[in-house]
C-alpha cells in the first residue's frame, strides 16, 4: 500500500475493535456484521524497522525535529489549534502522549506501523499537491489536504486514530504524559477520580500476571504415571 | 511432580472472589487449614486508581485475550433460513469475558448493588409455571433458608441502606447495618417523579460502607465507583472485606498467579489433588480434604469438564451430563434521558452536577408483573419481572469518542478537527447530563446456552478453553422491554429529554450464573442442597454456578450469602469429622 487512497485498503480489526468508529456506522451493523467484514481483511504489510523503535532517538525533543513526529506535531497541531476556546494540541502534551503511546505504553505493533505509514502516506501526498512536505504548507493548504486524505478509508482512520489520542492526552491521568494539571478536566468542567496513579502505577506497569512456560507439547503431555509404568516394565 | 508436599490443607478453594471468600474466611476463622488457589495476581488498595485507560480502555485487571479467552457460539441463519451456530475466538472479536482476574474476582469491580432475591425467586416454576422452551426449576431451598445469610453478608461484607414500606419488599430478620451512602441532591428529583406517577423508588443497598468499620475506610466518594477498583476499602470486595480477616488468622494461604487446569480423580472417583501451574508455569499439584471450586460460572464449569478421570470420562461430577448446562445471565437491557442545562434553573443546574456521592435508586414495582396486558403473562396475567437501577456514567475518554463525528453540508457524516472539533468536545460535556438507568430481569434457562470446551482454542497453558453458547429466550426480551417501558415513564416524569433503550438477548458478560445447578435429583442437577456434588462427596462449588433460576438483581450478593450458608455446612462437616478422628484416637494430619 502506497497511498491513503489505495483501493486495496480494508479497515483492520484492531481499528475496529477502539470504540470510536463512526457512531451511525455501529448502530447499523451489528457486531456480527463485523466480525463478518473482518474475516476477509488482510494483515498489515510489514514495515522495515521503525524509527520509533530505534534506540538511537531516546528523547522527544530530539525526536520531533524529523519524521515521523515532526509531521504528527504539525498534524496534532492542525487538530486542535491554538485559540481562545479552549487548550490546543501543545496545551494538552498531545505529541508528547502520543509518543509514549508508540514508545512506552504497549501498543500493537500494527496501530503503530499504521500511525508512522500514515505520516509518509500524507508527505506523499502533499509532495504530489505542492511539492513541499506538510509542515512547510500554509493552514489553508494543510486544511485542503486533510480534508482530501479525510475522503478515503484510510485517511480517515488515520485521522481518527489521532483525534482518539487526543482525546486521551485530554482526558487521562496525567502521568501518562497528557493532560498537564488537568487541564483538560478543567476546560471541560470535569471532577476527576482520586486515586490517580503516578508513574510506576500506570496500566502497564501494574503487577504481572502468571507466566506460561513453552506451550506443552504431545512430548511433555504424557503424564508422568504412564512414563513410570515403562520403566518399571524395562526392570 | 512438584506437589506442595503434604495433604496438608483442610480445605483447598480454587477462586477467590464472591463465592470463594466466605468460606476462606468462615473455615480460617473456624481454625481449619485453607489454601486458596488465584489465577489472577494479589493486589492491594494500593493498586486500584480512577484510570480509565487501565479499567475500561486497556481492561488491564485481566488477561490478554491473545493468552486467555473464550469462544462464543451465536445462531446464525444459512440462505434457507435453517438456524445454526457458529463460534467465534473472543481474540477475534475483542469481546472479553473477564471480570476481574485477581485475588478478590470480580467483586472488586462490582458495583455493589446488594438487592436480595425475593421470596417467589426460589419457587419461579410453581409460582408462574413453565414456559416452553425453558427449563425452570424451582430452588430445593426457601428464601427462609437463606435469609439469615443474607442478613450475615450485610454485617460481614458491610452493607448501607435503609428499608422503606414497599409493595415488593422482602422479608428481613434485622436492619441494615449501616447508614445508606450519600446520596445526589438528583436523587430526590428521583424520589417526587416517581411518586408523582405512582411508582415507588427504593433506596438501592450497597455494598459500599457509610462508615469506617472492620478496619476497612469509608467510601470517599471519588465519583469513580461502579467497575473501578475501590482504594480505600469501602466496597465489599471478597478481597477487602474477607480474604484479608482470613489471612490474618495465621490459617490461610493465599497463591496468587496458580492457575488450576484440572482436579485429578483416581479410578475410584476420589479426587486425588488439584493440579495448577505457578506463577512461573510449572506444573504443582496440592491435597486437601474437601475441594471448593468458585472460579464464576464459565470457568468454574470449564474446570469441572476438563477434570476428566477413569470415574469421570465427561468430567468431574458431569456422569449426569449437567455440567455446564443452563447456564444463565441477566435479562434486561439499558436506557437513558438527557437534562439540557437550558431548559433547567441555575440550582437544578448545579444539583445535577454534583458529582461523588451515588444516586441509588431503584424501582422494583414490577418485580412481579400482574397485568393482563402484557404478552408475555400467563394464564393469570401474571409474570415474573424485575428492577430497575439508575446511575450516572462518568468516564471521560468514552464520553469524548463520538465528539469527532459531524455532518457535511450534504447531510454525510464527517470528521470534524479545528474549532469544530472544540465546539462539539465543549458542548458535550458542558450543555448537558444523562441519566442512566439498567434492567434486571430473569434470564430464562434453556438448552441453547452453555458451557463446554472448545476442541482447537487452547490458553497459554495449552489447556481447551471455555466455549459459550449464549441463545436467550424471547420471554426474556419480552419482560425486558416491558420494564424499559416503565422505567422511560419516569424519565420523562423527570423532564428528561433524547429518551431511549435498548434492550437485547446479549449477555451482559459480568453477569453470570448457572451451568452446576443444585436441586435434589442428581439426573437433573450437579449439586445437592448444600452445593455439595452429588457424585463427588467431598467436593464443593460456591459461586454463582449452582442457580437454576436468577432472580432479578445483579448475583453478587446472592453468590456471598449461599457461599456462607454452604460455608456452615462445611464447617460444621469438619467439625463432625474431627470428632471421629479424635474419637478414634487419629490425629488429624492437619494440626499435628
Amino acid at each position: 500500500m502506497k497511498s491513503f487512497f489505495d483501493k486495496g485498503y480494508q479497515t483492520p480489526l484492531w481499528f475496529k475493535e477502539k470504540e470510536f468508529a463512526k457512531k451511525v456506522l455501529r448502530q447499523q451493523m451489528s457486531r456480527r456484521n463485523i466480525l463478518k467484514s473482518a474475516a476477509g481483511a488482510t494483515g498489515m504489510l510489514v514495515l522495515p524497522a521503525l524509527a520509533i523503535d530505534s534506540p538511537i532517538q531516546k528523547s522527544l525533543a530530539r525526536s520531533k525535529q524529523t519524521d515521523p513526529w515532526l509531521t504528527l506535531d504539525a498534524t496534532l497541531a492542525h487538530l486542535l489549534p491554538t485559540s481562545a476556546t479552549g487548550p490546543s494540541a501543545g496545551d494538552i502534551n498531545a505529541l508528547p502522549y502520543l509518543y509514549q503511546v508508540m514508545t512506552v505504553q504497549p501498543t500493537l505493533p500494527e496501530e503503530k506501523e499504521f500511525i508512522v505509514k500514515g505520516v509518509g502516506w500524507l508527505n506523499g501526498f502533499a509532495n504530489s499537491e505542492y511539492s513541499k512536505a506538510f509542515v512547510l504548507l500554509s493552514i489553508n493548504e494543510k486544511e485542503l489536504l486533510l480534508r482530501g486524505i479525510s475522503r478515503s478509508r484510510a485517511g480517515e482512520n488515520w485521522l481518527n486514530t489521532l483525534l482518539n489520542y487526543i482525546f486521551e492526552a485530554m482526558l487521562t491521568p496525567p502521568a501518562y504524559g497528557g493532560n498537564p494539571n488537568g487541564i483538560g478536566w478543567q476546560w471541560l468542567d470535569h471532577q476527576a477520580g482520586f486515586p490517580l496513579p503516578e508513574k510506576g502505577q500506570r496500566y502497564f506497569e501494574l503487577p504481572a500476571r502468571g507466566k506460561a512456560k513453552v506451550k506443552r507439547t504431545a512430548k511433555n503431555t504424557i503424564p508422568l504415571r504412564n512414563i513410570e509404568m515403562k520403566r518399571s516394565t524395562k526392570a | 511432580m512438584n506437589n506442595i508436599n503434604e495433604v496438608d490443607f483442610d480445605i483447598c478453594i480454587v477462586g477467590s472472589g464472591a463465592g470463594a471468600s466466605p468460606v476462606a474466611y468462615t473455615m480460617a476463622k473456624a481454625g481449619a487449614k485453607v489454601l486458596v488457589l488465584e489465577k489472577g495476581p494479589w493486589l492491594t488498595e494500593k493498586e486500584f486508581f480512577k484510570d480509565e485507560l487501565a479499567i475500561s480502555i486497556h481492561d488491564a485487571y485481566n488477561p490478554k485475550l491473545s493468552e486467555e479467552q473464550h469462544v462464543i457460539e451465536e445462531e446464525y441463519e444459512d440462505e434457507e433460513g435453517n438456524s445454526f451456530w457458529q463460534g467465534e475466538a473472543t481474540s477475534d472479536s475483542g469481546w472479553t469475558w473477564w471480570n476481574g482476574t485477581v485475588v478478590g474476582g470480580s467483586s472488586n469491580f462490582m458495583s455493589g448493588y446488594f438487592h436480595r432475591l425475593k421470596p417467589i425467586d426460589f419457587r419461579l416454576k410453581t409460582e408462574f409455571g413453565a414456559i416452553d422452551g425453558a427449563n425452570i426449576a424451582d430452588w430445593p431451598i426457601s428464601y427462609a433458608e437463606l435469609e439469615p445469610y443474607y442478613a450475615m453478608v450485610e454485617r460481614e461484607i458491610g452493607v448501607s441502606g435503609r428499608v422503606v414500606e414497599h409493595p415488593h419488599q422482602e422479608p428481613r430478620s434485622t436492619d441494615f447495618p449501616y447508614p445508606p451512602i450519600s446520596e445526589v441532591p438528583m436523587s430526590s428529583w428521583i424520589d417526587k417523579a416517581a411518586k408523582k406517577i405512582g411508582y415507588h423508588a427504593v433506596p438501592v443497598p450497597r455494598a459500599v460502607l457509610s462508615q469506617p468499620a472492620m478496619g476497612r475506610r469509608s467510601c470517599e466518594y471519588s465519583g469513580y465507583c461502579s467497575s473501578y477498583g475501590c482504594s480505600s476499602g469501602a466496597k465489599g470486595s471478597g478481597r477487602a472485606a474477607l480474604l484479608n480477616h482470613a489471612v490474618a488468622t495465621g490459617n490461610c494461604t493465599i497463591k496468587p498467579n496458580a492457575k488450576v487446569h484440572k482436579i485429578a480423580t483416581d479410578a475410584a472417583g476420589k479426587i486425588t489433588g488439584v493440579h495448577y501451574y505457578d506463577a512461573q508455569g510449572r506444573p504443582k499439584s496440592v491435597n486437601a480434604k474437601t475441594y471448593v471450586v468458585a472460579c464464576q460460572a464459565v470457568e468454574t464449569s470449564r474446570l469441572l469438564l476438563a477434570s476428566t478421570g477413569e470415574k469421570f470420562p465427561n468430567g468431574l461430577a458431569n456422569n449426569s451430563g449437567q455440567v455446564g448446562k443452563n447456564l444463565l445471565f441477566s435479562g434486561g437491557g439499558t436506557g437513558s434521558g438527557d437534562f439540557i442545562y437550558d431548559q433547567l434553573s441555575e440550582q437544578q443546574v448545579k444539583e445535577l452536577k454534583v458529582v461523588g456521592p451515588f444516586v441509588n435508586r431503584a424501582l422494583q414495582d414490577w418485580y412481579q408483573i400482574d397485568d393482563k396486558a402484557f404478552s408475555g403473562a400467563n394464564a393469570k396475567g401474571q409474570a415474573k419481572g424485575g428492577t430497575i437501577d439508575f446511575l450516572f456514567h462518568q468516564n471521560p475518554i468514552a464520553r469524548a469518542r463520538g465528539t469527532q463525528w459531524g455532518v457535511d453540508s450534504e447531510g454525510e457524516d464527517k470528521l470534524l478537527w479545528g474549532e469544530e472539533l472544540k465546539q462539539s468536545i465543549k458542548r458535550e460535556f458542558t450543555s448537558y447530563k444523562t441519566l442512566r438507568f439498567e434492567v434486571f430481569n430473569d434470564w430464562l434457562p434453556t438448552d441453547d446456552c452453555f458451557v463446554s470446551l472448545d476442541d482447537e482454542v487452547t490458553d497459554k497453558w495449552g489447556d481447551p478453553v471455555a466455549k459459550v453458547r449464549i441463545g436467550y429466550h424471547g420471554h426474556d426480551l419480552e419482560v425486558g422491554e416491558y420494564l424499559s417501558l416503565k422505567a422511560e415513564k419516569l424519565l420523562v416524569a423527570l423532564g428528561a429529554t433524547n429518551i431511549s433503550s435498548s434492550v437485547s438477548g446479549y449477555p451482559a458478560t459480568n453477569l453470570m450464573a448457572g451451568g452446576c445447578r443444585f436441586g435434589d435429583d442428581p439426573k437433573t442437577s450437579v449439586l445437592d442442597k448444600n452445593c455439595q456434588a452429588h457424585e463427588v462427596d467431598n467436593l464443593y462449588v460456591t459461586d454463582g454456578s449452582f442457580m437454576p433460576t436468577g432472580g432479578s438483581v445483579p448475583y453478587t450478593f446472592t453468590i456471598y450469602a449461599n457461599a456462607f450458608r454452604v460455608a456452615e455446612h462445611i464447617k460444621q462437616q469438619w467439625f463432625n469429622n474431627r470428632k471421629i478422628f479424635s474419637a478414634r484416637g487419629v490425629n488429624t494430619p492437619l494440626h499435628s
